[in-house]
């Protein structure tokens, strides 16, 4: 799911990196709030538990037919850590992959952080802290591990598609089916680690804070609303971007400049609606 | 333990060694570094003579970084896979401009990155990235997670080999993914009773929540001379040619 350098084209990669870059920065303020407390242990625990994840990747899981996976681990900290410092400690992970082993490049970085780091943590933490309590909690910490790749790995397909690679329609399939298989699979892991850390000592794991039934439902029922048109407009356009900027000529040198200002435009007013978003449940959850 | 952990073993040796490359400031490098990832990746993939410049200069650094080129290059072994596919995919479409910039740009790209890890200790890499801005948080973190990774890995490798003693391999699946799940648990408690030691340990000795340099690192007229001609080289291949 890395992707290397060499496989965006420059409209993509710049948007995402430029995404990017406010995402991290507001996950490391509060995770910076955090560790600045006075007598706080937080600041190894980050990096060590970065190690852990690393070091946990190498072992394997059997899966059968002679295959094994391993575990990705953005749901498994943000149930631990919490989704501030679960992104930092992911995005750390990525920039020494990147650096280490080529895993992913270094001008894809913005677009590697934002599937695994950023949209794998947030979607690995809500279903668990939405529905971890009660009988569906094992069913919860399996959703999140299950939504956590199965979200990262749609987006990094979707952006090298976006970018032009070309992606047959069998191959696609393919990969569609492998994906589901190891969301599946990291669903099964981090359901049964959690099991076994919550054996160990149940306060590292985060308490899980349901919402009301109703909010659950709507968000849902948006989400699938969401998910349901951006199918609707991929099978009808096989080229989304085209489709979603009309007008715009073949990627001429202007053309990219064009598309790149709108990306950010929308990533802009994409920002400010989730912002909005979110002070206006805050302010609800208050009163 | 998976070879690529050792790999870095020798990335990390070859980066405390001396050459000319090694002596520059990380900042220096890594600035350069991504100007030439940034020219490389937004060249359009018709553009072949600009592809033969970027290969010049990743050749003239390879050569001032004084590394064996063979083991440099056994590096593209773990990077042709993913992009080799694709382009035979594009080069089977009849896309064969897309197919050639694919393999050259994540080649080039990735061959970059070697030689920057390979003359740069990974510390000083992170310290140039406080430089650059990067949160605090998070180079905090980068530090740490680096200096404990192989001690977690090898912990990791002892447990599953042990793990690997007590069963055999005729348990059945399920035992063994149960097995699996433990050993990631214990991991993780082990983990965070270390982090809770070398927090301990750290605030005994003084900790102030940053991590002094042990040469702080300065510009010289050989980094500025590197910075101009390397920045200038990348700069000529993507406008010009």
């Amino acid at each position: 799911m890395h992707i290397p350098d060499g496989f965006l084209s420059t409209p993509v990669w710049l948007s995402l990196d430029a995404a990017a870059i406010p995402a991290v920065a507001w996950a490391a303020r509060r995770a910076q709030t955090e560790l600045e407390r006075p007598d706080d242990r937080r600041v190894p625990l980050l990096g060590v538990m970065g190690a852990f994840v690393f070091a946990a990747q190498m072992i394997n899981f059997p899966v059968g037919m002679g295959t094994s996976g391993h575990l990705v681990g953005g749901a498994l900290l943000a149930i631990t850590l919490g989704p501030a410092a679960a992104m930092i400690v992911m995005t750390a992970i990525l920039i020494l992959q990147a650096l280490i082993f080529q895993d992913g490049g270094l001008v894809t970085l913005g677009a590697n952080v934002l599937n695994m780091a950023v949209a794998g943590v947030l979607a690995g933490y809500l279903p668990y802290r939405l529905l971890g309590r009660g009988k569906a909690r094992t069913g919860a910490i399996f959703l999140s591990g299950f939504c956590s790749v199965a979200v990262s790995a749609t987006l990094a397909l979707s952006e090298l598609l976006i970018s032009g690679v070309p992606v047959p329609r069998q191959l696609l399939w393919i990969s569609v089916v492998l994906f589901l298989i190891s969301a599946i699979m990291e669903g099964a892991i981090t359901a049964a680690a959690i099991r076994a850390i919550e054996g160990m000592n149940p306060l590292w794991i985060r308490a899980s804070q349901p919402l009301q039934p109703a909010t659950v439902v709507l968000s849902m029922l948006g989400a699938a609303g969401l998910l349901a048109t951006g199918i609707a407009i991929a099978s009808s356009q096989p080229d989304a971007l085209q489709a979603l900027l009309p007008g715009q000529s073949e990627a001429t040198s202007e053309g990219w400049l064009r598309r790149a200002a709108l990306g950010l435009m929308a990533m802009v007013f994409l920002y400010a609606a989730c912002l909005f978003a979110g002070r206006k449940i805050a302010r609800q959850r208050s009163a | 333990m998976r070879p690529a952990v050792r790999e870095t073993w020798i990335a990390d040796r070859w980066s405390r060694g001396s050459g000319p490359l090694h002596s520059l400031d990380a900042r220096v490098k890594l600035a350069v570094l991504i100007v030439y990832l940034l020219a490389i990746a937004s060249s359009t993939v018709w553009n072949q003579t600009a592809f033969a410049g970027y290969a010049a200069i990743l050749a003239a650094g390879m050569a001032a970084s004084r590394l064996p080129l063979s083991a440099l290059g056994a590096r593209l072994l773990f990077l042709l896979p993913f992009s080799g596919i694709f382009a035979l995919i594009a080069w089977l479409s009849g896309d064969t401009p897309r197919a050639l910039a694919l393999v050259e740009k994540s080649l080039l790209s990735g061959l970059g990155v070697v030689v920057m890890v390979a003359t740069t200790p990974l510390e000083e890499i992170v310290r140039a990235l406080e430089f650059f801005r990067v949160p605090r948080s998070l180079v905090l973190v980068m530090q740490f997670l680096y200096r404990y990774l192989f001690v977690i890995a090898d912990q990791a490798h002892r447990m599953r080999m042990a793990a690997a003693c007590r069963q055999g391999n005729r348990a059945g699946r399920r035992p063994r993914f149960q097995a699996a799940a433990g050993i990631v648990g214990v991991l993780f408690a082990r983990s965070w009773q270390r982090a809770d030691h070398v927090y301990r340990a750290m605030a005994a000795r003084g900790f102030q929540g940053t991590f002094p340099a042990m040469n702080p690192a300065r510009f010289r007229v050989a980094d500025v001379v590197f910075l101009c001609s390397s920045v200038v080289a990348a700069l000529t291949v993507r406008l010009m040619l």
